[in-house]
């Protein structure tokens, strides 16, 4: 009986062991064959993965009308999706390469390519899928990596300051200002304070994600995140550090209060006239239509391209890309060319107040009425992109931390500075 | 469970001529298939651990002596984890946070939770209703308790800072304060805490004998008096067991802070479980985050123990 029991916890001991092996294999084994041939027919069950086509009219778009479509052009191909948010797309993606589930077609965020690409998680598209359609320059460069395209982009989002013409006209204010100096000056005459506490910013830079906002400082400031190669940590001169200096500059000033920030789904502070001058997105302008449509209508509200030494715009949006490790090659590629064609990309832009990268809509409808759209695409020759780097994943959620122990004053601006490129290095280093 | 071997007590061989009769076979044989029958009763239970518990806790100490970032073949580090988790400021910080966190809430709703458990024990009308709103915290989604306790901390509007603006005082940015934060976290952690530990006080409460307050009471003891010199004596191993059960439960605190506060601002509300979580599934670092998980589970280890030494673990009558 001694022996076995024995033997029983043995083989159960041994038969644990192995199955963490073939466990830890299954994880190593991420070759996905990356230089494999989407060619072949456009056949097979895939899924998408999706930050975009939110809520019930973005899969109204997706499922009843786009897909449909494409179902048609391709009825062989089948296409499930996996909705997400772009807060939880990182970790769907890491729980999907883990469990050896990845979604054959990814919609990634812009900075997202070198890091997957590096990685061999995604398959490199034809040179031709690029130059299908007139997507723009800029638009077309964080789908690049190493000289290859990846994705293909099927929605922007540009990041500009939007300000309230009725508050400039008051204040006597003519023009926007031209650089941080006259930014804090002009935020200075603006803001409204009551007892010491702010009750309307000047400038409120605190409404959009603190690390997009502080990379367009960086940017307008004339820095970069990193070198060409990606390997060399650029934002910790001084260009760095003035930028996340400006965030504390406006909240000594009292122009700005972090705690401004509206919570979801409530109108911005820009449109409850509780700042006169906003870090924004495009989809203000969206949120303007459906919230506070009379700042439309008597045309109260402007922008215009944060600068300092440059004048800069930071590029968002999503792109869609293949999984080295999908099964149906071919049907997933189709589809990226697919959602990234001018028919899909008008009507998604349009569904989330996005811009869209491909020249020839810059005459639609849609660019036409939306004036921050119209304005982000007239501008796009400013636009810069965050990442740069195949160690961007690692730093990107070490950003926003670091950053915020100089907002709340546990360390200066220099300090986190420091401390953000000693964790970007290190990331890098484990290259 | 009996277990049976050829050999006899001593250890010596049995002869043919010492060998049992008949009777005492069948009695062994009889026990042997009561002890086969308990391996396999114990055997679902046992590959279930196996499988779900001791396959990941092997896989993760192997690969915390890994640098693995899912994408790529895990490479062999040595303790290269763990001499960076020694020196990583925001991980030492969210060790700081949970014990923090840990201090507060496991003591206050443990008290919380007894008081409420004596009072639901007594004659009162409309028990079964109390007894079931205390515990419906426990039950209900954290995503769903953590929406509201998100409205409740909304700095315009939220119900939080209408009852400070009632009382004349200054609105308070819970969530966005690295004073307010902390604290705002602990609240929701004691209000949802409650009533499991409510409910385990009430059975033990239930289970205590009725003679010994009779006495105290023919004694003229109070029923402060007898509150403390009968019933928390008596409730000893199910305070050991709350406690201990409260310290793993704040150790692994996680949901109320991935909706609340995502472990800001600036890591001020970052716990180890959020700080493992983020490491590997933000920053896809799978060796560092299974260190990171093995000192967490070191410090539960080691908690535990101490737990026992100073409460005096299950023997209620220590």
């Amino acid at each position: 009986m001694d022996l076995s029991r024995r033997s029983f916890l043995a083989a159960t001991g041994l038969g644990a062991l192995g199955l963490a092996s073939t466990a830890l294999t299954a994880g190593c084994s991420t070759d996905g064959g990356a230089e494999a041939s989407a060619s072949g027919p456009v056949e097979g069950e895939i899924t998408v993965l999706t930050p975009m086509y939110q809520g019930a009219t973005g899969k109204q778009l997706l499922e009843g009308t786009l897909l449909k479509q494409f179902h048609k052009k391709y009825p062989k191909a089948t296409v499930k999706v996996d909705y997400t948010d772009y807060n939880s797309l990182n970790e769907k993606i890491t729980t999907g390469l883990a469990g050896g589930l990845l979604p054959d077609v990814l919609m990634i965020g812009v900075g997202w390519v070198p890091p997957f690409a590096y990685k061999k998680v995604l398959a490199p598209l034809p040179d031709s899928a690029g130059t299908k359609y007139d997507y723009q320059p800029r638009v077309l460069a964080p789908s690049k990596y190493d000289g290859k395209l990846y994705a293909l982009p099927v929605v922007l989002d540009a990041r500009v300051v939007a300000y309230r013409k009725d508050h400039f006209e008051a204040a006597g204010i003519k023009a926007p200002p031209k650089d941080w100096t006259e930014l804090r000056a002009i935020a200075k005459e603006l803001a409204q304070a009551k007892g010491g506490k702010v009750t309307r910013a000047g400038f409120d830079p605190f409404s959009i994600d603190l690390r997009q906002c502080w990379e367009n400082f960086v940017f307008a400031n004339g820095g970069r995140l990193f070198d060409e190669s990606g390997r060399k940590v650029l934002f910790d001169d001084d260009r760095g550090v003035e930028a996340l200096q400006l965030f504390l500059d406006v909240v000594k000033d009292k122009v700005a209060d972090p705690s401004f920030a509206p919570a979801a789904g409530q109108p911005s502070t820009l449109q409850q006239g509780r700042a006169s001058m906003m870090m924004t997105d495009t989809a203000l302008w969206l949120n303007m239509q459906q919230q506070t449509p009379e700042l439309i209508d008597e045309d109260k509200v402007g922008m215009f391209v944060l600068r300092n030494t440059d004048a800069a715009m930071l590029q968002g949006g999503t792109l869609g890309c293949v999984s080295a490790h999908s099964q149906h090659r071919a049907a997933a590629q189709a589809l990226v060319e697919f959602l990234a064609t001018p028919d899909a990309v008008l009507p998604a832009a349009e569904q989330r107040g996005s811009v869209p990268g491909i020249s020839s809509l810059r005459d639609s409808a849609y660019v036409k009425k939306n004036k921050l759209v119209d304005f982000a695409l007239s501008n796009l020759d400013k636009s810069v992109s965050e990442g740069g780097t195949p160690a961007w994943m690692e730093i990107r959620e070490k950003v926003k931390p670091t950053l915020q122990t100089a907002v709340v004053g546990q360390r200066t601006a220099k300090q986190a500075i420091g401390d953000l490129a000693s964790v970007a290095k290190a990331a890098i280093g484990r290259l | 469970m009996v277990m049976t071997s050829a050999r006899s007590a001593t250890g010596t061989r049995r002869t043919g001529a010492d060998r049992p009769a008949p009777a005492t076979r069948r009695v062994r044989t009889a026990s042997r298939g009561r002890g086969r029958a308990g391996y396999l009763m114990v055997a679902p239970a046992f590959l279930h651990m196996a499988l779900w518990t001791g396959l990941p806790l092997v896989a993760a100490i192997v690969l915390s002596f890994t640098s693995y970032d899912v994408l790529t073949p895990p490479k062999f580090i040595g303790l290269g984890n763990f001499t960076e988790i020694a020196g990583d400021a925001v991980f030492r910080r969210s060790m700081v946070n949970t014990l923090v966190y840990a201090f507060f809430t496991v003591p206050v709703a443990m008290a919380i939770a007894l008081v409420i458990a004596v009072l639901l024990n007594g004659r009162l009308r409309g028990r079964s209703l109390f007894r079931t709103a205390v515990f419906l915290p426990q039950v209900t989604a954290t995503i769903a308790v953590a929406l509201v306790w998100l409205w409740i901390y909304n700095p315009q509007g939220g119900l939080a800072n209408a009852v400070l603006s009632f009382l004349g005082l200054s609105p308070v940015n819970w969530l966005s304060s690295t004073t307010w934060a902390m604290p705002a976290v602990i609240v929701v952690g004691i209000w949802q805490g409650i009533g499991l530990k409510m409910l385990i006080y009430l059975a033990a409460l239930q289970g205590l004998p009725s003679d010994l307050y009779e006495a105290a009471s023919v004694d003229g003891a109070s029923k402060v008096r007898q509150f403390f010199a009968i019933t928390l004596p008596l409730l000893r191993p199910a305070t050991f067991f709350v406690f201990v059960t409260s310290v793993i439960g704040a150790f692994q605190s996680f949901d109320q802070i991935y909706i609340l506060t995502d472990g800001g601002p600036a890591n001020t509300t970052t716990m180890m479980t959020y700080q493992v979580y983020k490491s590997a599934f933000r920053e896809f670092r799978m060796g560092y985050a299974c260190a990171e998980s093995l000192v967490l589970f070191a410090f539960l280890i080691v908690l535990t123990i101490l737990n026992r030494r100073m409460i005096g673990g299950t023997d209620g009558n220590r």
